[in-house]
Parts: structure tokens; sequence; C-alpha cells
């Protein structure tokens, strides 16, 4: 069974979100999501200053099979993303809420239409 | 028409695998992962269900002249216990499938298919048997194919039936046959039998130490040494010429295709070749081909190599060993160069 914090809020597409102290808002896939991509074998992130609007496509993990789109959350610009990932793209599969954190975005306005972990677990079941 | 299922079935689920429809089949493309899949078949041993694919036997007092009309090989020159790969062609000498031709005896062959041409076979070998005095029985249902691939597959495999088999060599236990045959370039064989005794075999060898690989390693293994892919590699429209295995082609007797592969050597071809990728990436069947810029052609295959860790792939074209390339990958373009196949 796949693990959902609780303290994370999640889209339908299986992205997490988690609010940071300083308003910027760190993104990664959840435990389902990097179980079913199954070993991630390559990331492709953002450029720092690039802006997304929510639901843009704006990162890639592949898996040895396939390719899947990593969509943005909520609006905003990619502040930070996690240069470890190049190296070692199997933290994602190894600590998806941790280690394996994609991008930080400086959002634009507030969080909205996030799903909390009840939610999510709704959609993944 | 629901899928089919091998009698293997529920120990792949037991064992987490992933499920996938491949050519009308339940089938597990994965266990624990195709890395670590492939791992354990290049370094120790793996074992794969690929029951799906088909079991045609010819039997008769012109098999051989049947099968050397019928294939790219002369079966004149196979010995009984003889495994030979060869292709099946149409009369434009376009590929319908590649398969490993089993000589059991002297008036009795046998031939592996691919899952998804098993029909297509039987009907065109019904079709070209006229003036034959053969009879062709497509068994496919009622017989299992395991494959033991790796390094420690010929202990395995001793342990196991007490026998050893050579490279292209075939033993026979009672209605068992075992080759040492594949498709991961490994040491390692082959064991068809009746369709009842699968799950025997499947747990005796799970139980000596031989790990279960799915479909997606299968396909990093193959496409690491260059083996073609049926349905993908070859789908209907390329000759055995262009796919660069004109080894299995004896020119010396007569052959369906024959005269379409005579007029096309004359006038040149194209050829598949093997591309790797010299930077971060991944590169996928339908990817576009460029050369000095101009789009030249689309992968049939690509994939991570997981044992090189680069993007390596197979494109009809008309380049040479060391070409400078690239590969368009979502709006990037990869470099790569034209490479000797195998990859490994």
């Amino acid at each position: 069974m796949s693990e959902i914090p609780e303290n994370l809020s999640y889209t339908k597409d299986h992205e997490w979100a988690s609010l940071q102290e300083d308003g910027k808002v760190k993104v990664g896939i959840t435990d389902h999501a990097q179980d079913a991509l199954s070993d991630v074998v390559f990331v492709e992130l953002p450029d720092i200053g690039s802006e997304f609007v929510k639901g843009d496509a704006m990162a890639v993990a592949e898996s040895v099979k396939a390719a899947s789109d990593i969509y943005a959350p909520v609006s905003g610009k990619i502040v930070s993303i996690n240069n470890k990932l190049e190296e070692s793209p199997e933290l994602i599969n190894e600590s998806p809420y941790d280690f394996g954190w994609m991008v930080v975005i400086e959002p634009e306005g507030e969080l909205e239409g996030l799903l909390d972990s009840n939610a999510y677990r709704e959609v993944i079941d | 028409m629901s899928n089919k299922r091998t009698p293997l079935f529920n120990h792949h689920q037991k064992c987490g695998a992933k499920i996938v429809d491949f050519a009308g089949w339940e089938m597990p493309i994965q266990y624990t992962g195709i890395l670590a899949e492939h791992k354990s078949v290049r370094e120790k041993v793996g074992l794969f269900d690929v029951s799906h694919m088909g079991q045609i036997f010819v039997t008769g007092p012109e098999t051989v002249e049947f099968l050397s009309y019928v294939t790219t090989w002369d079966m004149q020159r196979q010995k009984i216990g003889d495994c030979r790969y060869c292709h099946v062609l149409d009369d434009d000498g376009h590929i319908i499938d590649d398969t490993i031709v089993y000589t059991l005896s002297k008036e009795k062959y046998m031939l592996i298919p691919n899952a998804s041409k098993v029909s297509e076979i039987y009907d065109w070998f019904i079709l070209n048997s006229k003036r034959f005095e053969v009879s062709i029985d497509n068994l496919s249902d009622d017989y299992f194919c395991l494959a033991l691939q790796g390094p420690q597959a010929p202990r395995l495999l001793g342990q196991h039936l007490n026998v050893s088999v050579g490279s292209f060599q075939l033993v026979t236990i009672g209605d068992t046959i075992v080759s040492g045959t594949g498709y991961t370039g490994e040491k390692g064989c082959e064991i068809i039998g009746p369709l009842k005794e699968v799950v025997d075999h499947w747990e005796a060898l799970v139980e000596m130490g031989a790990e279960p690989i799915g479909l997606g390693a299968r396909d990093t293994l193959r496409l690491e040494k260059g083996y073609l892919l049926s349905g993908q590699d070859f789908n209907g429209g390329q000759t055995t010429l262009e796919t660069g295995y004109s080894w299995v082609i004896d020119w010396k007797h007569d052959f369906i295709g024959k005269e379409a592969l005579l007029k096309i050597k004359s006038t040149g071809h194209q050829k598949l070749c093997g591309i790797l990728i010299e930077e971060r990436g991944i590169i996928r069947p339908g990817n576009e081909l460029y050369y000095d810029g101009k789009l030249i052609s689309q992968l049939t295959s690509g994939t991570l190599s997981p044992t090189l860790r680069r993007g390596i792939g197979m494109a009809y074209a008309d380049l040479d060993i060391n070409d400078l390339v690239t590969v368009k990958v979502r709006g990037n373009n990869l470099n790569g160069r034209v490479v000797r196949m195998p990859f490994l």
C-alpha cells in the first residue's frame, strides 16, 4: 500500500506539494507514482527562473519503459531544482517525499484546488 | 476477445508482477524492476515464461524440402539435434517472422514463431505446402516455453534435468525439448514441453535460485545484443538484407522471396543501424533520427541500456559506422553515433 503523508497536498496526477515556512512550495511525485513508474533512470528538470501555469508539464521522469510528464501543482516560478537527481534519479524511487523532491516553486497567489491525503487516497484506490 | 493467460499467471501475480497485454496475452512486464532483473540475467540466472510463443510442428517425408522452401535456410544442412535461426519471407522478400527451427528427426521439425505471428505463419505454411508431402500442426496451445538465461543457467539446467546442451543444439527428454537458445545473448537454454508440466519446471527452477524476469528486461537484454523484435524492427515492409541478418540466408537453395532479395541486393538498400547516444537521455521507438540536420528515419527500437547506462536504439538508414547523428526526444536533440551491433 502506498505511503501518503498527511501533511502534504496532492494532485490527481500524482504530484505532491509541500508549503514551506517561507511561502515557497516544494514538489515531487508520490509513492504511488514512483511505484507505477518503477525504476526511474532519467529526470529532466526545468531551468531555474522558468515559469509555469498550474497543470503545465514542467518536468519529465523516465523509467526504462516509459517517460512521464510531471505537472506543476501550482502556478509560479522555479526557484530551486534537485540537482542530485541528475546523478541519482533512483532517489525518486527510494525516497519520493524526501531526498527525491524535484523542484521548489515560488507560487503566484494561493495554493488552490489541491487534494488532502484522504482525497488523494480515494484517487488511487 | 479476452486475453490469454499461461498456466503461470497466478505465479506471476504472486511474485508481484506488473501484467501487460502483449500480443493478446496477459504477460508479466516486470517483477522487482527492469534494472534489477536485467542485472540478474547478465550476472546470475533468470527465468522467463515465454509460453505465449508458438510451436508449429512440420512432419512427413518432404519436411526438409518444404522448410527449405519457406525459410531462408537450406534444411539439408541441418543435422538431427540442430537448431537454426532463420527468417520466413513473403514473395517480395519481406520478413513475415523470424523463428528458430528445431530438427527433431529427419521427418519431424518444430518452429517457434512469435506469439503475434503464429496464425499468420501457420496459414502461410498451409498455403505453400500443397506440392509437398507434409503435415503442419499448430500445437501452440499445448506447449509451454521457459527460457533459463544467464551465466549460471547451465548449472541450474544440470541440477534440474540432469542434462547439458550446446549452443544451438537440442536434447529431448520424453516430450520435453531443451535447446541451447535464447534472446538475451547469455548462456542458457529454452525448455519446451507439454503445457501441464510448466508449473513443476517453474517452481523447481525458482526454488534453485532462478529469478523471474519479465518482458521489460527481455527487451533491454535483446536490444543490447542487437536482436530483432518482431512487429517492431520488422513489421511487414523490411527484407532480411535490410536487417543486416544476411547470414540467415543460404543463397545456394531456392526459397520464397529469393528472387526479390537478389533484385534488392543488386540495387542497394538501407540497413538497420545501431545508434548509441553519447549524452544523458533515453531514446524510444518512433523518435526521429537526423543526419546532417535532415530527418532521415525513425527509430524502430530504443531504450536505456541498463549495462552501458546510455540510450541505445536501431533505425533503418543509409549511414556508416561512426556517422554522427541526432535523435529528437520531446523537442530536444540528443547527440549520438552509428555503432556496430551488438552494443554489448
